[in-house]
């Protein structure tokens, strides 16, 4: 799932602890009734998929005409330039999100009080995030353009230095799709933070400012302290994103070009396995992205469960 | 001081609230203009704004089919994953069977899977079982990614529910489907509207799958076909916005009505 | 913040609501579904012959989806128990679409794709039925063009049109940066004095667009073609046969060299990479560039936009000196086909011969100025000037349309983005024959059984 699926609790101890219900005698056999339709489910989707993708990696060729090349599709990634950039491009991407991380917290921090308008701003700096990416890429397209919206626009400011074509250099393509990841993840850790800061108790503060600390002190050691561990966890979050889900941004924007400069492993595996219909070299390439991905998955397994244990 | 420090708090995020909306504002600005208008003033506002972009979406793209095959695909994968997740986290909080830890454990690895890692698989199955350009092929590939997140989100829901509320229901002898019907679900119901909301906005934003399952136009969801006709129609850049602001409507309306539930749920959890 | 929320009472009876407007929201979206997804399975069941037609032709000559629109509307009168659903394609997903059909062989009944190879290669891998399995010889010896899908004596696609693609200027930007309105380059050297010219008066001098790969590929069909003694220096470069593979590449980075000095002089509109082969095109018409390679279609399109007394066509500069660099480019560009899956061929095939009939050729003519690929069709009705002078060029000697000679996923994979390379000033030339090199081998070991198919047809014919 995208960014909407993965979220922190466990912080609560009865859910760490589930043996303490009282009354657990007897293994029941119902529960796998109630189960059964999910495992179905999961075993189709992710069981078989897990093994047929390492399976199907070692075949070349399509549908109806697989040969088996052994480990040839994994020693053709290592040395395939358009797979060692697009997998470059998943990294780069992880810059945004100290970006993304370091704004939202400033804004939470700043509509951390009640004053007018709250609300609102935070409901409109939110709704980016709920919009389909291929609308609001396709929007983007025309903003970006060489010569469009936004160089007009910096036209008219007197910063002509700053136009660029943004989709259409090789150098500038990323940090424009970066930009638009960060415009619509933006809201997401607003929004996250904010409900952070409301939760820290209010004593807290309160005690800290009688002692003489002043504002900037206040946000610094007590309450970026008490959320560090939503912080983290977005932190984590974030970074699966951009290495698993940022499909749609290339594909409406660029395609992967100018000449695959702006290609990802999602657009790789995509662009190989169904327009070329190489099954296998997409594979090998899904192979390598669940591996890289396991990697920050680990991360986020090792982040709950020290959050469980940090509240017992 | 604090005078300036709020008008320079004000601007900030004035500022960035029109940075967050221009993008839909000039989608939106655009529909109403015409190509020649648009072409002579790209940001100017629509002066004399037409409803002809819109008409002729309408008239020539299959937007209303493709609107029914999202909402199709919404409804049904929503529905079916939500309720046997329910199911599953009934089981998983209130059952006594070995596993069931096992399986709430790796559905939370789950939930950071990219679906792009089986993509490859899914399609060859659905080739085999000859469900391409048919909507439950994409359906049956939603319900599995929707599920994981939603049985977290039920299992973790359920643990606060007061245990006493379950034994006195089992006590008086009701069977297990009795105790979910009349205990737990009028309880939750809130929370489910929560899972439905982030789950069906998925399912109607998500491109790739679509994309690569649907194939024939009368098949395909409004992001893919939306994503195909970009090719098409991008010298008539009023069009291809009236089109793309279409396809944000629904989910707009439905924020402005429901933010509560769009924050609650895409956040659950993450801060409290 | 406090007093902002409703009251606890109002927040529950709201969440009442809200649950049960979303319950029957999703009850009601489910009943759909359920009434939906059957009539969708029985609409094929119920005696009616449905065409599913993946057609493009747009972007090649503007109008012409309309015209079909018109046909099919026509047909479907006449032919009640038919009904025909055009699903039109654009220059990104034409060979995708089709590739990604092919592999669960589902999708279209009847096919656009570009002629010769995106057409013959599906073909010779049994994704394509001959058309002339179902039309007899008499009509298809009416057809023009048809060697451009034939193989042994199955000609496997239907034409259209034919179109040429001229170098097209603007004579009103010509006077003003103090050029002959009236002579349009002929030779690379003219050509260069003339950019040179505009750019002095502050005038792009070439218009197009390349984040498609459009315009690389188009240089590509027509300039690395002036290179070339034959064909078969292509093909077997990409068959990988002896040591042609080389000296194709060697004449690759030739070709793109000039291209890239065209970027670097700056002839071509500096927004070239982030815009598409048809958005880019439309600089001509806003006045904005004062040349263009583009289709017959484009030009008389064009023409309307800024006064056909404005506008001038001839052949693109000859640049190469190899023996083909004498030809012309026209093509049927794109064909129509049968795919092998559909179980409608016969009736698919009755509806692509309607097209041909006299009158609808006439028609295609006169509503947007294409030329027919019918011999039926009277050449004497072209009267236009502009039209003429265009006819005359597509009719005059041999013809080559490079592109059509790779295969697919070569034009995709290698074609397309090294010419990206070039124009986005990020590869050098040297950088973009590497491309071209890499993707070849990895076309040769991903799809062996293309690849042999290929050389095979290569080779041997």
């Amino acid at each position: 799932m995208s960014s909407a699926s993965v979220s922190l609790d466990s912080n609560r101890p009865r859910a760490a602890a589930p043996t303490t219900r009282k009354v657990r005698r007897r293994r029941q056999w119902w529960p796998y009734g109630y189960m059964a339709p999910v495992l179905i489910v999961l075993g189709v989707v992710f069981g078989y998929s897990f093994v047929e993708v390492v399976h199907y990696s070692f075949y070349a060729g399509s549908i109806g005409s697989l040969v088996w090349v052994g480990t040839a599709n994994y020693r053709e990634l290592a040395t395939d330039p358009q797979f060692i950039h697009s997998m470059f491009n998943n990294f780069k991407l992880l810059f945004t999100v100290p970006i993304v991380t370091v704004l939202a917290l400033a804004i939470a921090l700043m509509i951390n009080t009640a004053f007018r308008g709250v609300r609102q701003y935070r409901a409109i700096l939110f709704l980016p995030y709920i919009l389909p990416a291929t609308a609001m890429g396709l929007s983007f397209s025309y903003l970006l353009q060489g010569n469009g919206v936004l160089d007009a626009l910096l036209t008219k400011l007197h910063v002509g230095f700053l136009i660029h074509d943004w989709l259409g250099s090789p150098s500038w393509v990323m940090f424009s799709i970066g930009g638009v990841i960060v415009w619509q993840q933006l809201g997401f850790g607003v929004v996250v933070f904010s409900a952070a800061l409301l939760a820290v108790p209010a004593e807290t503060v309160e005690a800290a400012r009688i002692d003489g600390a002043n504002w900037w002190v206040v946000q610094r050691r007590i309450l970026i302290p008490q959320i560090r561990r939503i912080i983290e966890f977005f932190v984590i979050l974030q970074a699966i994103i951009v290495l698993s889900s940022v499909f749609t941004y290339v594909y409406v924007l660029t395609g992967g070009g100018p000449a695959y400069s702006s290609s990802v492993m999602e657009f790789y595996i995509y662009q190989n396995g169904f327009e070329n219909g190489s099954i296998g070299i997409a594979s090998a390439g899904a192979v390598v992205l669940l591996v890289i991905a396991s990697v920050f998955i680990a991360l986020y397994l090792w982040v709950r469960i020290r959050a469980a244990k940090d509240t017992r | 001081m604090q005078h300036v420090r709020n008008i320079a708090r004000q601007l900030t995020l004035i500022i960035l609230s029109v940075i967050s909306l221009y993008p839909v504002w000039f989608m939106l600005s655009t529909a109403l203009k015409t190509s020649q208008n648009y072409t002579l003033n790209p940001t100017g506002l629509p002066l004399h704004p037409t409803m002809g972009n819109f008409t002729a979406v309408f008239a020539d793209w299959p937007v209303l089919t493709w609107m029914r095959n999202s909402l199709v695909a919404t409804a049904v994968s929503v529905v079916i994953s939500t309720v046997i997740s329910i199911m599953a986290a009934f089981a998983i909080v209130f059952g006594r069977a070995k596993g069931r830890e096992t399986l709430f454990r790796s559905n939370i690895a789950l939930m950071a899977i990219p679906p792009v890692a089986l993509l490859v698989p899914m399609y060859m199955l659905m080739v085999s079982a000859h469900l391409i350009n048919q909507l439950p092929s994409v359906i049956i590939f939603y319900t599995g990614l929707l599920i994981p997140f939603s049985i977290f989100f039920f299992v973790n829901f359920f643990r606060e529910i007061p245990e006493e509320l379950v034994e006195a229901a089992y006590i008086d002898g009701a069977p297990h489907h009795r105790v979910l019907r009349s205990v737990i679900l009028p309880i939750s119901g809130a929370s489910t509207v929560t899972l439905v909301i982030v789950n069906a906005i998925f399912v109607w934003n998500e491109l790739l799958v679509a994309l690569v399952f649907l194939q024939s136009n009368s098949s395909r969801t409004l992001m893919a076909g939306l994503a195909l006709y970009q090719g098409r129609y991008v010298t008539n850049e009023p069009l291809l916005m009236a089109a793309a602001f279409l396809s944000i409507l629904p989910l707009t309306v439905l924020y402005v009505f429901g933010q509560r539930f769009f924050v609650r749920g895409l956040t659950a959890g993450m801060g409290k | 913040m406090k007093s902002n929320y409703p009251s606890m009472r109002a927040r529950w009876s709201r969440n009442r609501i809200i649950t049960k407007v979303v319950s029957v929201l999703c009850v009601a979206a489910m009943g759909l579904g359920v009434a939906v997804i059957p009539t969708a399975t029985q609409a094929s069941a119920s005696g009616k012959t449905n065409i599913n037609y993946w057609f493009w032709g747009e972007s090649d000559i503007p109008g012409m989806t309309k015209w079909m629109q018109q046909r099919i509307t026509t047909y479907e009168k006449a032919n009640p128990s038919v009904t025909i659903t055009l699903v039109p394609q654009s220059n990104t997903t034409i060979i995708s679409s089709f590739q990604l059909a092919s592999q669960s062989k589902t999708g279209p009944d009847v096919d656009t794709q570009w002629a010769t190879l995106p057409t013959l290669l599906p073909a010779l891998q049994g994704e394509v039925t001959p058309i002339s399995n179902y039309v007899s010889k008499s009509e298809m010896s009416h057809w023009l063009n048809t060697n451009e899908n034939t193989i042994g004596n199955k000609v496997y696609a239907m034409p259209l049109y034919l179109i040429g693609v001229p170098l097209v200027w603007n004579k009103k930007l010509f006077v003003k940066a103090g050029l002959n309105p009236n002579v349009g380059p002929k030779t690379w050297a003219q050509f260069l004095a003339d950019c040179a010219a505009l750019k002095k008066h502050g005038i792009t001098p070439l218009g197009m667009g390349n984040q498609d790969g459009y315009f690389g590929a188009w240089m590509f069909a027509i300039y690395e073609k002036q290179i070339l003694n034959s064909i078969n220096q292509l093909t077997q470069g990409v068959a990988n046969v002896g040591s042609s593979q080389a000296k194709l590449l060697a004449s690759l980075k030739t070709m793109y060299t000039m291209l890239s000095g065209l970027i670097k002089s700056g002839y071509v509109n500096s927004n070239v990479e982030s815009l598409s082969l048809n958005q880019g095109w439309q600089l001509f018409p806003q006045s904005k560039a004062a040349m263009s390679f583009t289709t017959d279609g484009n030009v008389l399109a064009w023409a309307k936009a800024v006064g056909e007394k404005n506008v001038g066509v001839t052949r693109p500069p000859v640049w190469g000196t190899g023996k083909l660099a004498s030809t012309y480019d026209t093509t049927q560009s794109s064909d129509e086909f049968l795919a092998s899956w559909s179980t409608n061929k016969a009736a698919a095939a009755k509806f692509l011969t309607f097209l041909h009939t006299t009158a609808n050729m006439v028609a295609l003519n006169k509503e947007t100025g294409a030329f027919p690929a019918d011999n039926r069709f009277p050449a004497k009705d072209i009267t236009d000037p502009l039209a003429k002078a265009l006819d005359k060029l597509d009719t005059s000697g041999t013809s080559v349309w490079l592109e059509n000679d790779i295969p697919p996923q070569i034009d995709s994979n290698a074609d397309l983005p090294a010419g990206q390379l070039i124009t986005s000033g990020s590869g050098s030339p040297a950088a973009a024959v590497a491309l071209w090199k890499q993707q070849l081998q990895k076309w040769q070991l991903q799809q062996p059984t293309q690849f042999t198919l290929f050389k095979k047809w290569a080779t041997g014919s």
